[in-house]
């Protein structure tokens, strides 16, 4: 059987309904902000290892974006959030 | 509104009985209608429920909530465009109604080995004391997304994008073989 995720609005859900965006990067910077700023921001990534934030789409299910809390060497989900409850601007 | 008569054609194979299996009955829903609710961020089942009551009424079919904020009304019965219109006109400005029945199509699987056939592509609980008759889930048969309805003690139907009706169709069959 494959790993479950437990969607905050459809339950229990296999791994195999769900497309990985990726790790939830810092907040946006400022329009005017240094061209080193944007590059970290766009395209340096952290790959942590231990705990991780991820953007995962619920495709085959509500078909909402969600923030889940990973374990990278574990793979053990402390929390799984719908995106729209993040607060604009801020990391959590 | 349409402004052209969408004539609605099952795509379904025509021939049922061609699959004949002993144990498993597999049957297309030809009528019918899908209209699709999508609701402000504030709004929940009940509310839904309360503002489409006299409708659901007089017509029938039921509410299965695919997503937050988004419903499928699904139902028997054959409507006019006119009466898709005027539904749709009498809704508060919080609900938005999309006729979908040209676009979602719905097949009913039934028999006493229904959910070791369902076993093989949809990867979520349909156990007896998990998933009550009248619950209904979006997921996937395969690779295929499809919201799953339990209508009956052993009897479930499939809504599926029409463009996979035909891959669907096989596929159900094909799971279901072993039971001839
Ligand atoms: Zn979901």
């Amino acid at each position: 059987m494959s790993s479950l995720v437990k969607c905050p609005h459809c339950g229990l859900r296999p791994r195999e309904e769900f497309t990985i965006r990726g790790e939830v990067p810092s907040p946006r910077p400022a329009s005017d902000a240094p061209a080193n700023a944007w590059f970290d921001h766009v395209y340096l990534r952290d790959n942590p290892r231990g705990e991780h934030r991820e953007y995962w789409h619920h495709a085959g299910g509500c078909r909402r974006w969600l923030v889940l809390s990973r374990n990278t060497i574990t793979h053990d989900i402390s929390a799984v959030v719908d995106a729209s409850t993040l607060k604009a601007g801020t990391k959590s | 509104m349409r402004d052209f008569l969408l004539h609605n054609v099952s795509p379904f194979p025509a021939d049922e009985t061609a699959n004949g299996h002993g144990n498993m009955q597999i049957r297309a829903l030809r009528d019918g209608f899908v209209f699709h609710l999508l609701g402000r961020s504030d709004t929940d089942t009940a509310t839904v429920e309360k503002t489409i009551a006299a409708p659901i009424a007089d017509l029938g079919g039921e509410l299965r909530q695919l997503a937050p904020y988004q419903w499928f009304w699904v139902g028997n019965a054959t409507l006019s465009q006119e009466r898709v219109a005027e539904i749709s006109a009498a809704l508060p400005s919080m609900l938005a109604l999309t006729d979908q029945t040209h676009g979602r199509v719905r097949l009913v699987v039934s028999g006493p080995q229904v959910r070791s056939v369902l076993a093989k592509g949809a990867m979520i609980d349909l156990a007896d004391d998990v998933f009550a008759i009248g619950q209904s889930v979006m997921t996937q048969i395969g690779h295929i997304g499809a919201m799953i309805t339990r209508t009956g003690d052993a009897e479930f139907e499939i809504m599926v994008l029409r463009s996979f009706a035909e891959s669907l169709w096989h596929e159900i069959h094909q799971m279901a073989a072993e039971f001839n």
